[in-house]
């Protein structure tokens, strides 16, 4: 230890050419995302949360709760509103999981003082934010994919004895379960932005979570038509609208594909204020 | 190599760096030292880009931190030994860093042996001493083997086989001809340290001198002369570049002529001298004296 081993020519330590390159990045915070253990319990929870959500939900149904099919082989639309029901019900539960992700992933960097050494190897810090958001947007979509799947086949196999029956490959299946894993992903993007403006993880997820959970329930509380007005512009109504059958909402004035925009039009405000504000303020 | 030019910091109202302009040269060890709140870290963060100059400007190697194409390969930078996340481990921050520029798992495997970090490496950071923190985090700074090294406090915390371990890591990537910019509050460890030292107080730069002038000149060679004739002595010796304090009866403290200037002096004019000692300032009161005005935060000498 107290001697000094030569060091080797500049050479030596990989190749030369090696520079900051965008691709190098994304592998930078692929490894950053998936070494904490905190990423890895929340994306656990999001597969076990959609999963459970849609068991109890499936047998809630199958057994005579709310809706149910009794009348066997209702039309083929019923039994497919009813596989997306279940198999995406869990996404109402999940969003809350993702969103703290979200802030969790930037904000981890600051309370800990991470963010220096992400950004004295990216100076130019805005390739490090857009990678973090590519990755924690693929990520999380496939993941919410694969959790919303296997919450068809959970469905699948409650319902099995219940003959309602859809198929996975039906759009009226498919793409409910497209458009879930789609919402989970561009909210944990749309708390990144945020986690990234406030750099406190308290002030972030409480901000995240009250536009999820409060806000909605106090414009509903509002008895003034503005306040009804602007509920389907809101980012969780637009983003459970983007998948959830009307009936559970029954605040449908958009369409899946206007939703969509209403969602992203969040995310993008969320992340051009992130953006702005990493370049501007000292790190 | 790096080049500060009319560099300035302000927060608010308060100017943390204030117009100052520096070179720090390849080949040698610069320390970097003055008071807490002289301004030190907030230099070496607008080094690295964390922090915006309000005027004025840092360049390494002749561009802006930011501007080049392989930061890591010019620079390494221990700011923080704690900008490190917590739940990761040493190995995974260090893949993670070196990812980003495409160094190679065989390097961060070379930067954990040269740190001496291969029994933790697969440890979570959060369980660190801070002197594991301030090891991993110059092992970070070696990923990209830089031709400068930003040190702030680097001995922070470490015991004394690491503070020698540092000293002797240091004086060895100067010899091999990279340049070392290294802040400390221990002006001792920079005598031993440093070839050259820039001396900051209050935002502004006091000193810049090889450190051999500073000590030799800081507050000058000062003689410590004891004669019955102290006061016609020192009416003889006062002149615009001398000055003489009186310690005690009979005793002056004398900067600005030699010994055998003094003796010399006093022979010419057949006064006695009983002792005649020749004082070497040390660098902790050539730094003393050189920062007595910049103190920023004072603590009241103990009565």
């Amino acid at each position: 230890m107290t001697t000094i081993t030569p060091t080797e020519p500049r050479t030596a330590s990989g190749s030369p050419a090696s520079s900051l390159s965008f691709g190098g990045i994304l592998r930078s915070e692929w490894i950053k995302l998936r070494t904490l253990r905190s990423t890895v319990w929340s994306y656990l929870f999001v597969v076990v949360i959609m999963l459970g959500l849609a068991l109890m939900l499936s047998l809630t149904i199958a057994n005579g709760g709310f809706n149910a099919p009794d009348a066997p082989g209702g039309s083929a639309a019923d039994q497919a509103g009813l596989f997306v029901q279940s198999s995406t019900f869990g996404v109402f539960l999940a969003q809350l999981v993702v969103a703290v992700l979200g802030v969790l992933v930037i904000t981890g960097e600051y309370s800990t003082g991470m963010a220096r050494s992400t950004f004295t190897a990216v100076p130019k810090r805005l390739p490090a934010l857009a990678a973090k958001a590519a990755v924690l947007f693929v990520v999380t979509y496939l993941i919410s994919l694969v959790a919303g799947i296997g919450a068809y086949f959970v469905s699948a196999a409650v319902y099995a004895g219940h003959d309602v029956s859809a198929s996975l490959t039906d759009p009226d299946v498919f793409m409910p379960i497209l458009g879930a894993s789609l919402y989970l992903a561009l909210l944990a993007v749309f708390a990144l932005g945020v986690g990234t403006m406030v750099r406190s993880s308290a002030g972030g997820i409480g901000i995240v979570l009250a536009l999820i959970l409060v806000v909605p329930t106090v414009l509903q509380l509002i008895p003034a038509e503005w306040a009804q007005d602007i509920h389907p512009y809101l980012l969780s109504t637009a983003g459970t609208n983007m998948f959830a059958p009307t009936e559970v909402t029954g605040t449908e004035t958009l369409t899946a594909w206007q939703d969509l925009l209403v969602v992203l039009g969040w995310v993008g405000a969320s992340v051009a204020g992130a953006a702005t504000l990493l370049v501007k303020r000292d790190a | 190599m790096i080049t500060a030019e009319g560099l300035t910091k302000r927060f608010g109202a308060k100017t943390a760096v204030d117009d100052i302009s520096f070179t720090v040269r390849p080949g040698q060890v610069t320390g970097f030292l003055g008071p807490n709140g002289a301004g030190k870290s907030t230099t070496m963060r607008m080094i690295v880009g964390h922090d915006r100059p309000s005027d004025g400007g840092v360049k390494v190697n002749g561009k802006h931190y930011a501007q080049h194409r392989a930061p890591l390969r010019e620079v390494g930078a221990l700011l923080d030994a704690k900008a490190v996340h917590t739940g990761r481990t040493a190995e995974n921050h260090l893949l993670a860093m070196a990812a980003t520029h495409g160094i190679s798992r065989q390097r961060v495997r070379e930067v954990i042996e040269l740190t001496g970090l291969e029994s933790v490496a697969r440890k979570r950071v959060g369980g660190f001493s801070l002197g594991m923190g301030q090891r991993l985090g110059i092992a970070a700074a070696m990923l990209g083997d830089p031709a400068t090294l930003i040190l702030d406090e680097p001995v922070n915390g470490l015991d004394p086989e690491g503070v020698l371990w540092v000293r002797q890591f240091v004086r060895h990537l100067a010899a091999e001809g990279r340049t070392v910019f290294l802040s400390s509050h221990l002006m001792s460890e920079m005598a031993l340290t440093a070839d050259h030292l820039i001396v900051l107080g209050k935002g502004r730069i006091i000193t810049d001198a090889p450190v051999a002038d500073v000590i030799a000149g800081g507050t000058g060679l000062r003689v410590h002369v004891r004669s019955p004739h102290a006061s016609q002595l020192a009416d003889l010796l006062a002149g615009p570049d001398i000055t003489v304090m009186r310690a005690e009866a009979g005793v002056l403290e004398v900067t600005g002529l030699d010994a055998p200037g003094i003796g010399d002096l006093a022979a010419q004019h057949s006064l006695a001298i009983h002792e005649l000692t020749p004082k070497n300032a040390s660098l902790e009161e050539a730094y003393m004296a050189l920062t007595a005005d910049a103190v920023e935060y004072r603590t009241e000498a103990l009565r």
